[in-house]
């Protein structure tokens, strides 16, 4: 502790992942300046899902963390710190041919495997909970345990309730090295001095980083409804369909192809996501691949034709080359941190990444094993190459 | 004898092509509901734009009054209002 | 006609308004072809809405605007070879790939159309001044009021208050009075009588000093009172009706009312509209009063104006230097206008509703951290997150944060919430592969 009192931080990139670990280092005493070139949640946490959910995650190490990252919102709400933001519900996989059924089949092995509740549901149970759910579903299963929150307001709360000072509108230009140490960072040609450095910079940890070929965008576009309900979810329980696994799991890997999910918001309007467009990181839409989206959509779920469009909109995942987020200290660089790449699971892991981010630079065991998401392992790929 | 819509329950007449905002306020229809609403709809720019005046169509959409001519029979509605969670 | 001539790309004008219809058969008697997007199911904008069959006609405005607008509708019948108008269409903006989007609300689908370029005249929204109430039902806008007026030939029953500040509440109030409900009184912010120079200015403008004198001895006649330095602080729900509380000069006093009809002036109706850089491929302008408030004799002189640079960008010469000069002369007018009702700004209540959409406060707006980027106000205040998209809350928000152009609504489609089922149902036109 006593040297987290004297230590300045500074954490690049006010996204969900930055905004915890600086969060987090602020609670254990650091200081700590939060620095984004626009403003806290304005990449890819203002423009995803909402899901907090082990159900979608590939098996393997990402399956675990997703476990332990659920737990850690839970014990976040119960302790006040997210109270109110966090919500416990059902995921719903759900396929429509028999080979999705299959693949829902595998999954939910997979998942309780790794120790998770999985529960059968027959088509009337299924209709009886998901009232008007398409024709074509022909089998379903249960994850009862996952839950929902919005980037943006875990972000805004994290910050909220910290010393953290927040510099927006501060692109950060280069971090400042001496004797291979990083020293601050450069913002608008002036140099702010810290003892650390964070990069949870998403797509923007590329420029500052050099690590344009280990981490690659992938845009989603994505849709808001109108409201089908009065201040409360409109269904019970997200909808996620075997597509989105297909391309979780690596199955499928094209630009055009959809991964259906069906987000219920808190507003009681409906998030409908989304594409996959490997390097792509611009946030435009375009009406080819909404339409794609909402028919696809309307056949799993008929309901949201007397739904309208409010908004489309993209976000880009930041993706590292083997699908494994980046988190640890920077090989090369001393003093310089990384927690980047989450892809498409950053609102579920980032509390508890940025948690384990801040355990890190104040020099603490983050306690899980995180050796294989450590950034040196890309450094031991070039070294061989 | 005039076509009608419903408004929730009650019958509305109409003049054909006429919207179906013009209907409802000819019927002394001002409130737009829902009942207890947080924000309750009603008719207010009359060009599309501010779309308070929305009103859900039974099977199909919803739909700005101000714009929708109306049709004999649809059955008219309150969309969902805003919750609670953001008063 | 030249088979090129047929096949060529149309130009896109969206709004079926005196701008709209002016541009159109300014570049159809240019020989270009013109694809017309009017969100009704007739033409004539707000201005120009017509009586719905078996209405009666109550009030058929100013004799100059109907000249004006016989005069565009029969151009336009003779034009009509070379335009396609697409009614109950709403233009839903340009995606990311370029493709410019209507909703066609009769057939139930969205559809794409190339274009060579776009003229948007889709007119102006009404500027709000927020007070406590302003959302709940029986508050109308003057202008929408006004639509309806002209559509029903019906005023609204009940006693009305016209509260604000601009030329339009002195012309729905002498309207309404002639139609037979003669609003209780007429609230006016400005306080021109106290700008004397500037009035003696006005003075001098010809038709819209004739209209305006004419409304005013309907009220005269009609006994309505018109009120200067007078505004609504709030509005409560009694019974059936309205609470109004108003302040007269330096008295405050308690109406009770059926109706309350508020305008604080207007907004061009730009919100999320897409600009391309001059000299973009495919220029994208806009006209009338979507571009400036200029009125209705200005709109088509503007659509014109828009016209002509459509057709000097394909190399045909037009000269713009007469409508530019009318057009100044106009906004020296506007400008004189908005200086003799000038009043000073006041700040809302905590408890005023600012985002009627998402019901958001003044309190929730100012909770926002002084430094809030635009996505921190759409997301963590969700001002401009809702079906209105920012046209109401967005000149608020403007003003109170001293911004030029409303922060809340950055370029976007659908311009306009757009029916689910009609979206899944894009399709491409066969202009594209």
């Amino acid at each position: 502790m006593a040297r987290s009192l004297s230590l300045h931080v500074a954490v690049v990139g006010a996204g969900i992942v930055g905004a915890a670990a600086a969060h987090f280092l602020a609670a254990a005493g650091a200081r700590v300046t939060l620095l984004d070139a626009s403003g806290p949640a304005a990449g890819a946490t203002g423009a995803s899902d909402g899901a907090v959910s082990v159900a979608s995650k590939k098996p393997g190490p990402m399956m675990d963390l997703a476990r332990h990252a659920r737990a850690f919102y839970g014990s976040c709400e119960a302790d006040g710190l997210l109270r109110g933001l966090f919500h416990r519900r059902s995921t719903f996989l759900v396929a429509r041919t028999p080979l999705e059924a299959e693949l829902v089949a595998e999954h939910g092995a997979d998942l309780a495997a790794a120790g998770e509740r999985v529960l059968d549901v027959d088509r009337p149970t299924l209709l009886n909970r998901i009232p008007g759910l398409g024709d074509g579903v022909c089998f379903a299963l249960e994850i009862p345990d996952d839950g929902h929150a919005l980037g943006y307001e875990i972000t805004q709360r994290l910050l909220q309730r910290s010393s953290v000072t927040v510099r927006r509108n501060a692109p950060v230009s280069e971090i400042v090295m001496r004797a291979g140490r990083a020293v601050g960072v450069a913002v608008r040609g002036e140099m702010l001095a810290a003892d650390a450095v964070l990069v949870a910079a998403g797509i923007g940890s590329v420029g500052l980083l050099g690590l344009g070929d280990i981490l690659i965008p992938r845009k989603g576009q994505m849709v808001v409804t109108d409201r089908a309900a009065a201040g409360r979810p409109a269904i019970d329980g997200h909808l996620m369909a075997a597509s989105y696994l297909a391309a979780k799991r690596g199955i499928v890997r094209d630009n055009a192809h959809i991964g259906l999910v069906i987000d219920p918001l808190v507003t009681g309007q409906f998030l409908i996501g989304g594409s996959r467009e490997d390097h792509r990181s611009d946030q435009t839409t375009d009406a080819v691949t909404i339409s794609a989206i909402l028919r696809d959509a309307l056949d799993l779920y008929p309901p949201l034709r007397e739904r309208r469009v409010l908004r489309t909109f993209a976000g880009v995942r930041t993706a590292s080359r083997d699908g494994l987020p980046i988190i640890g200290p920077h090989p090369h660089l001393g003093g310089v941190t990384v927690a980047t790449g989450f892809e498409g699971d950053g609102i579920c892991l980032g509390p508890f990444m940025g948690a384990c981010a801040a355990r890190m630079i104040l020099g603490e065991a983050p306690g899980v094993d995180l050796s294989l998401l450590a950034p040196q392992r890309f450094a031991a790929v070039e070294a061989l190459a | 004898m005039n076509p009608c819509f419903y408004w929730i329950d009650r019958p509305v007449s109409f003049r054909p092509g006429e919207t179906i905002a013009a209907a409802l306020l000819r019927a002394g229809i001002a409130d737009l509901g829902p009942e207890g609403g947080a924000v309750r709809g009603r008719v207010f720019c009359g060009i599309g734009a501010c779309q308070a005046c929305v009103v859900a169509v039974a099977g199909e959409g919803a739909v700005e009054a101000c714009l929708t001519p109306a049709r004999s029979g649809m059955r008219l509605a309150p969309p969902p209002s805003l919750g609670l969670r953001h008063e | 006609m030249s088979e090129l001539a047929m096949t060529e790309l149309p130009i896109l004008v969206v709004g079926g308004g005196p701008a709209g219809v002016a541009a159109a058969v300014t570049l159809a008697e240019a020989g270009l072809r013109v694809l017309l997007i009017e969100q009704r199911d007739r033409l004539g904008g707000a201005i120009h809405r017509q009586p719905a069959p078996g209405a009666p006609q109550v009030w058929r405005g100013p004799a100059r605007h109907r000249r004006n607008w016989t005069e565009l509708t029969s151009r336009l019948e003779r034009a009509a070879a070379r335009i396609e108008l697409r009614t109950s269409s709403v233009f839903l903006g340009i995606d990311g790939a370029g493709r410019f989007l209507f909703e066609d609300r009769r057939a139930g689908r969205v559809f794409a159309r190339r274009v060579r370029a776009a003229i948007v005249a889709v007119g102006a929204v009404e500027r709000i001044r927020p007070f406590e109430g302003w959302e709940l039902p029986g508050v109308t806008s003057a202008g929408g009021a006004q639509v309806l007026l002209k559509e029903t030939g019906r005023p609204p029953e009940g006693p009305i208050v016209v509260a604000g500040t601009g030329p339009l509440l002195l012309a729905v109030a002498a309207q309404l009075a002639r139609a037979g409900n003669p609003p209780l009184a007429v609230l006016e912010r400005g306080n021109p009588w106290r700008r004397p120079k500037t009035l003696a200015g006005l003075a001098t403008a010809g038709p819209q000093l004739t209209e305006a004198a004419a409304y005013a001895t309907t009220l005269a006649w009609k006994r309505v009172p018109y009120r200067t330095a007078s505004e609504v602080l709030g509005v409560s729900e009694v019974g059936q009706g309205l609470a109004i509380r108003v302040r007269l000069g330096k008295i405050e006093r308690l109406l009770q009312a059926r109706h309350l009809l508020v305008h604080d002036g207007l907004e061009p109706n730009r919100a999320g509209i897409p600009l391309p850089a001059p000299g973009a491929e495919i220029p994208v302008l806009l006209a009338g009063d979507g571009r400036e408030i200029l009125g209705a004799d200005a709109a088509i002189l503007d659509g014109r104006r828009a016209a002509a640079a459509v057709l000097a960008s394909l190399g045909q010469a037009a000269p713009v230097a007469p409508l530019e000069a009318a057009l100044g002369k106009a906004r020296a007018f506007q400008r004189d206008l908005a200086e003799a009702l000038r009043s000073p700004s006041t700040l809302p209540t905590p408890e005023t509703m600012i985002c009627r959409c998402e019901g958001r406060r003044y309190a929730d707006f100012t909770a926002l951290p002084a430094d809030a980027s635009a996505r921190e106000i759409r997301l963590m205040g969700r001002f401009g997150l809702g079906a209105c998209q920012g046209r109401f809350c967005g000149p608020m928000l403007a003003e109170l944060r001293g911004e030029a152009l409303p922060s809340a609504s950055p370029p976007r489609w659908p311009l306009r919430p757009v029916s689910l089922a009609a979206l899944a149902n894009f399709s491409m036109d066969q202009t594209e592969t």
